[in-house]
């Protein structure tokens, strides 16, 4: 018998759509924590130095929720706000100076590079060009050494008795090749150690171009010259914008060339933030120059975002067009030398450092005058303390990251809660300089007096490099199907639960890979260790700062190699990790 | 204990209604299929008896058991997912003892939720519960996946790895075993022989069984009874030979097999019977009354029965008509022929040997009139 359903009208009962189901309270609860988190170790820290800008004296923002009298004089500090500072900025006084070198740095760092790095890029996208895969290697070892590292190499190799001024004057010349502690010698270091940022996407936008319209143009008649110049290049532009805007924003938020490059007389405003906090104690100031860090990094970043988003997949056509790789002889003996010219300039560097890590004194000649491993036993022996010390905080700061990132991925992914994946990612457009100083200041009495502490040094790495590794544990997030968790639900598991037997194990490579790349860049950290980290837990990269200002430079190098030895093992590893991904 | 009853179900995602006042029981034992083309709402219900959806209004029974508010893990549902969704870093043996384990830790105390923990993140650490072995064995050797225990999900084929799904749903002893299209990812030949075994293992069971199909010939074919679904909305629900030749609707006529379909103008209906006008100038009876004048009339293609013109026939209804072209399927043969201003097709059986009706041929169609229906 055929039944047919039932078409009356359908008996409303209309409750109330949002009723929260209760089962899923504990991760409401979890949700509610990470935002916490973000709130008290990033929000707060940011606003309050907003605040400090404008009334020029430290304000408590804690202690104002806890005490009458704070609260009373936190009142009366605000109602005292005024522009002044930045009034000054605006009429060329005060820190006008440090923000224009500032931008005149980062603007020629970012136009150099892109100009040097062109003719690279096009090398490995378009060409034969031979050695392809050794450039690729070496073009590691500008990611791997910290900039402040890098920066002594160049010392090593420009100063005043470096090797390579030695053989200049050797050669003929007079004095040296150029004042390596200027603009000059900062913008260098970073034009050498940062073209890589700009090279890979380059050569993508490169590759992505389409050949078609290239063939197109030649067949019209057009020179191969013309072809590049008017084809190839624009189809490749918005790539070569957006990386330019971002190594803008690496070299204007870099502190570790400045800090050991920049003569007294020169000033940069990640310097300058310094100086004021470090030598001074001068929160107005800091507070002023944090904000225009701030706002300078956000404004590029914002702009890279606008280039990517626009222009990104313009030209990818459906169908992968193969392309014809150029192998003209003489331009690929051009290039193949240039390209190796380019990349062996941080080799350079770095084995100056290692050179300089196992020589008993050097600067007499070119060469050091003898060889020795002391300064490696004087490290472990003398600063055994500082390794132990980043072994410690890159741990804390990994396990602390694995946790927040692995449930903000977990709540950005599977319960589409954009409002964690903002908060998460502003952290990109915070120099670390910046950060540091937020922290400082609004940890720096009580109710919550966390500067000096371990604790306040890892909760600041952690939230540095957070959007990194969201990143990472984001990615494996997405590759788990949700159909996945469902079955583990089905099956009986508490969302909890199946999120602990069954996503967590599947996300596991992916969050070693993240994990280890933390750790990397913790060790590496420059910024925050050299404002945060208390005497009695200096890690190493504050050990080889320290050294470089007491001119202890063999041991310097020698922590300087240790550090980048440890960075290549873990990076290695973890890209092993992330690459064997079982399943 | 394994009835399940729907009262007035509805859906609306982001203002956008997927289900619509759906009713409907299903009987303890039942092998009952949801259809529909995609979007009609077949899968949204299925995750609503899940519990993977909260309804936005309406009802869910289980036994007599209101499951509404219940959460999914309590809702003690079987599921066999599209993709299996077999867990990829559990061995086979582990995958199927995966809700044992989980009830051992709800139930036991917390050196048993820590062992159980223990086994499931790494199966060295703990020690494997005799009784959820053997369990797990016998389901293994009832899917006849005995020798495969150890190995991984990836390490399966296709047909494999939907016995495990199987399997592990089976083993919970599930009120409900829910299917959302269990065979849309086989080959032809795999679907077929898994249609059967699914079967089997059901009737073996005798669980409840709900699945989700778009394919009306897997449907038609394993179910009991089948609900059709369009919009979300249920159409018609009944076994599968009555949806096929008593379709209450164009939809369901057309979705669950071919057609003729075309509307009439009814002359005459009493004693049980109805004369049609087709048009102008053919009339059709029909064995069934209607009370209204201008009807939509459904024949099923195999229904009819296809004579030239020097032929006899065995009844008196019939039309005449011209071949317009002819269609050889192997074991049939269709002809699209031409009534007066409407085009009918007619499957004829392939007798053999006999050339096919060339276009232009006239023709006479015999349609025994219990096999036309009228809506």
């Amino acid at each position: 018998m055929s039944q047919i359903a039932t078409n009356q009208q359908p008996v409303q009962t209309p409750k109330k759509a949002k009723k929260k189901r209760f089962t899923f309270e504990g991760f409401t609860l979890l949700k509610w924590l990470i935002y916490l988190f973000f709130f008290v170790f990033l929000l707060v820290p940011l606003f309050s130095i907003l605040l400090v800008s404008f009334t020029g004296q430290p304000i408590n923002i804690f202690g104002s929720f806890v005490s009458q009298k704070i609260f009373s004089s936190t009142l009366k500090k605000l109602s005292e706000m005024s522009w002044d500072a930045y009034a000054a900025i605006i009429q060329g006084k005060g820190y006008f100076a440090a923000l224009v070198n500032s931008l005149e740095l980062s603007t020629s760092v970012a136009l150099l590079v892109t100009v040097m790095v062109l003719p690279i890029a096009y090398a490995f996208a378009r060409t034969k060009m031979p050695l392809k895969g050794v450039f690729a290697a070496l073009c590691t070892i500008p990611l791997i050494c910290p900039t402040f590292i890098s920066s002594y190499g160049f010392q090593l190799m420009f100063g005043k008795t470096g090797w390579v001024n030695h053989i200049y004057r050797s050669m003929g010349g007079d004095g040296v090749l150029f004042d390596v502690q200027s603009m000059l010698g900062i913008a260098l270091v970073q034009i050498f150690f940062f073209f890589p940022y700009a090279l890979w996407p380059m050569v993508a936008a490169f590759k992505i171009s389409d050949v078609t319209l290239e063939e197109a143009s030649q067949n019209l008649g057009a020179k191969s010259w013309y072809t590049f110049l008017r084809v190839t290049l624009p189809l490749a532009m918005p790539g070569i914008v957006s990386s330019m805007l971002l190594l803008f924003t690496v070299s204007f938020s870099d502190f570790g060339t400045p800090i050991i490059l920049a003569p007294k007389d020169l000033n940069l405003i990640v310097v300058e933030a310094y100086r004021e906090i470090a030598g001074f104690f001068n929160w107005s100031g800091s507070a002023v120059l944090t904000v225009i860090m701030l706002l300078v990094a956000a404004f590029f970043f914002w702009m890279q975002r606008l280039v990517v988003r626009g222009k990104e997949y313009g030209t990818i056509s459906g169908k992968p067009s193969k392309q014809k790789l150029n192998d003209h002889k003489g331009a690929l003996t051009v290039l193949t030398i240039y390209s190796g010219l380019v990349v062996l300039v941080p080799l350079l560097a770095a084995g100056s450092v290692f050179l300089s890590s196992i020589a008993t004194t050097w600067g007499h000649h070119a060469l050091p005058d003898g060889y020795t491993l002391a300064h490696y036993k004087t490290i472990f022996s003398t600063s055994y303390q500082n390794i132990v010390n980043s072994m410690i905080l890159a741990a804390g700061a990994l396990v602390l990251s694995v946790v927040v990132a692995t449930f903000v991925s977990y709540f950005v992914v599977r319960r589409g809660s954009s409002g964690l994946d903002f908060v998460s990612s502003i952290p990109l457009i915070v120099p670390g300089i910046a950060l540091g100083i937020a922290m400082i200041q609004t940890f720096n009495t009580a109710p919550l007096q966390l500067t000096g502490t371990a604790l306040l040094l890892i909760i600041a790495y952690t939230i540095r490099r957070m959007p990194y590794m969201i990143r990472s544990t984001m990615g494996s997030m997405m590759a788990i199907r949700k159909d996945i968790e469902e079955a583990a639900v089905s099956l009986g598991a508490s969302p909890l639960l199946a999120a602990l037997t069954v996503i967590g194990p599947l996300m596991l490579p992916g969050i070693a890979a993240g994990a280890i790349l933390v750790f990397v860049t913790v060790i590496k950290e420059t910024s925050i260790s050299i404002l945060l980290a208390p005497t009695d837990w200096a890690p190493m990269s504050l050990a080889v700062f320290q050294n470089l200002l007491r001119g202890e430079y063999y041991t310097a190098s020698a922590m300087a190699i240790l550090i980048i030895v440890i960075v290549i093992i873990l990076q290695a590893i973890a890209k092993k990790l992330a690459k064997d991904h079982l399943y | 204990m394994g009835s399940v009853k729907i009262e007035h179900l509805g859906k609306v995602f982001n203002g956008v209604t997927a289900l619509e006042d759906v009713n409907l029981e299903i009987k303890e034992g039942e092998f009952f299929a949801l259809l529909g083309p995609s979007g009609c709402g077949k899968t949204t219900t299925m995750r609503c008896i899940a519990g993977f959806e909260t309804p936005t209004s309406g009802k869910i029974y289980i036994g007599d058991r209101d499951v509404s508010q219940i959460p999914a893990n309590q809702r003690n549902c079987g599921m066999v997912f599209q993709s299996y969704a077999l867990f990829p870093h559990l061995t086979v043996f582990e995958n199927v003892a995966y809700s044992l384990n989980m009830r051992r830790f709800y139930q036991g105390g917390f050196g048993t939720k820590m062992a159980v923990l223990a086994n499931l993140l790494n199966r060295r650490l703990g020690k494997v519960n005799r009784e959820i072995e053997q369990k797990v064995r016998d389901a293994l050797d009832f899917v006849e996946l005995g020798q495969m225990a150890d190995r991984l999900p990836t390490e399966l084929s296709g047909g494999q790895q939907q016995r495990v799904a199987l399997a592990r749903a089976l083993i919970m002893e599930p009120a409900v075993l829910l299917m959302d299209e269990p065979l849309s990812n086989l080959d032809k030949k795999l679907r077929n022989v898994m249609r059967v075994t699914i079967r089997q293992i059901q009737q073996k069971v005798g669980i409840t069984t709900i699945f989700v199909t778009h394919d009306q010939e897997e449907a038609m074919s394993m179910a009991d009874r089948v609900a059709v679904m369009n919009k979300g909305k249920l159409v018609q629900v009944d076994t599968p030979t009555a949806l096929y030749s008593n379709p209450v609707s164009q939809f369901v006529a057309d979705f669950v097999g071919s057609s003729n379909i075309f509307t009439g103008t009814v002359k005459d209906s009493n004693d049980g019977q109805t004369i049609i006008a087709i048009n102008e100038q053919q009339v059709l009876r029909s064995a069934y009354p209607t009370g209204k004048k201008d009807v939509e009339v459904i024949i099923r293609p195999e229904s009819i029965r296809l004579y030239t013109e020097d032929q006899p026939t065995t009844n008196d209804n019939i039309l005449a008509g011209t071949v317009t072209m002819s269609t050889y399927l192997g074991p049939a043969v269709r002809y699209d022929v031409k009534v007066g201003d409407l085009q009918f097709e007619v499957d004829t059986t392939f007798e053999g040997g006999n050339p096919l009706l060339a276009p232009g041929v006239k023709v006479k169609l015999e349609i025994d009139p219990s096999r036309v229906v009228i809506l």
